[in-house]
């Protein structure tokens, strides 16, 4: 057929379809990938769908194993103590148990007889005592007093986790029970007090007091967790604590 | 002919290695280079089985052709108008008619070679 032979006239051929062959290529590319950009997006993205629920299905996996206490025995044992500090499981161990009843002494006249009845403020009071002297759970009439249970006066009741309770009080407290008792009976102290007015109280010590869970569990609406790496001094955890009122 | 097909692997080649895409504003120019370079490719072909094919008139042409159907192209989307659909169409009607000519130079070419076996068998007994 054709035959050229000077060598020159070869290599020029030669460079001549090298150009030739690149351009051809080039626009086959550019020309399917102009075509099926959207069908490779749609290819990308069900892809990562697909990763994405892979794992979804995975955590979830993990979530019911941790709920279902599939988890290492030290996790388990943190998860447990958190909740005890969290007030969330019932204690027991040594302490005291401590009833105080509204006064049964005829009101004298002129006297007002509010005084002679048991206010949030004396069982504020001994619950405060009690913490001071190191108790370590505290229950009133069978509701376990958290951080964030409440005192409070409502007319002739007291108002603790939002359950009205009446005299008489049953106020059980873990801990040590020899000093719990004696910082009560402190010389002008909270039970010194109660029986100027003959409020009735009277303490026991026990080796065996029970004190109930939390019936609540505790969630935040307002406050939001801080990560330890981020907490610098005080600014933060100000700033923070006067958005959560 | 082992010249032509290792240029094309090798751009081929070198057209898949490379990055990027070809924008697609640019498209209709590139289409049009590319028309031109295969015409180009075909006239030297031609050339070259009617024994008249010259190294500069090819290369010239090559390039030259090239450029000339870019800058037509260009010019046309200054005035709005669609040149490189002319380009291409005119470009195309010469590789056709290149193509043509190349294959009645082949056939003309294999019926005289098949016309000479025959005399040379024709001839052989009486050369004994």
């Amino acid at each position: 057929m054709v035959t050229v032979n000077r060598h020159y006239t070869k290599i020029l051929i030669f460079v001549v379809c090298a150009i030739m062959g690149f351009m051809i290529s080039m626009q086959l590319k550019s020309n399917r990938q102009a075509q099926t950009v959207s069908v490779q997006r749609a290819e990308d993205l069900s892809v990562r769908l697909q990763q994405v629920e892979a794992d979804r299905n995975k955590l979830a996996a993990e979530l019911e194993q941790y709920r279902t206490g599939k988890v290492s025995s030290t996790l388990k044992k943190e998860m447990d103590n958190l909740n005890a500090y969290a007030g969330l499981t019932a204690l027991e161990g040594k302490g005291v148990v401590l009833t105080v009843d509204d006064s049964q002494q005829a009101v004298k006249p002129g006297e007002n007889q509010n005084l002679y009845i048991i206010h949030d403020e004396d069982l504020l009071r001994v619950v405060n005592e009690l913490r001071a002297a190191g108790a370590e759970a505290i229950a009133i009439n069978d509701q376990r007093v958290t951080g964030r249970s409440e005192i409070r006066c409502v007319g002739p009741t007291v108002l603790v986790n939002e359950t009205r309770l009446a005299a008489p009080f049953v106020i059980r407290a873990i801990g040590n029970p020899q000093t719990m008792e004696s910082s009560l009976k402190l010389r002008g102290g909270v039970l010194d007090n109660f029986k100027f007015w003959g409020i009735k109280a009277e303490v026991a010590k026990s080796n065996k007091v029970q004190v109930p869970a939390a019936s609540e569990h505790p969630s935040f609406e307002f406050a939001k967790v801080i990560p330890a790496d981020r907490v610098q001094g005080t600014a933060a955890g100000s700033g923070k604590g006067g958005a959560a009122q | 002919m082992i010249y032509v097909l290792l240029g094309l692997a090798l751009g081929v080649a070198l057209g898949i290695v490379t990055p990027g895409y070809i924008p697609k504003s640019y498209a209709p120019y590139f289409s049009v280079a590319l028309m031109s370079g295969l015409d180009t490719v075909f006239g030297g072909l031609r050339a070259a089985m009617e024994n008249r094919y010259e190294n500069t008139v090819f290369l010239s042409g090559f390039f030259v052709n090239m450029l000339v159907a870019v800058f037509f192209c260009y010019a046309g989307t200054l005035l709005n108008i669609d040149f490189y659909l002319i380009v291409i169409l005119v470009l195309g009607m010469r590789v056709f008619n290149n193509l043509a000519i190349i294959r009645r130079l082949y056939l003309e070419e294999k019926e005289k070679e098949l016309e000479r076996k025959e005399a040379e068998a024709g001839q052989d007994p009486n050369k004994l």
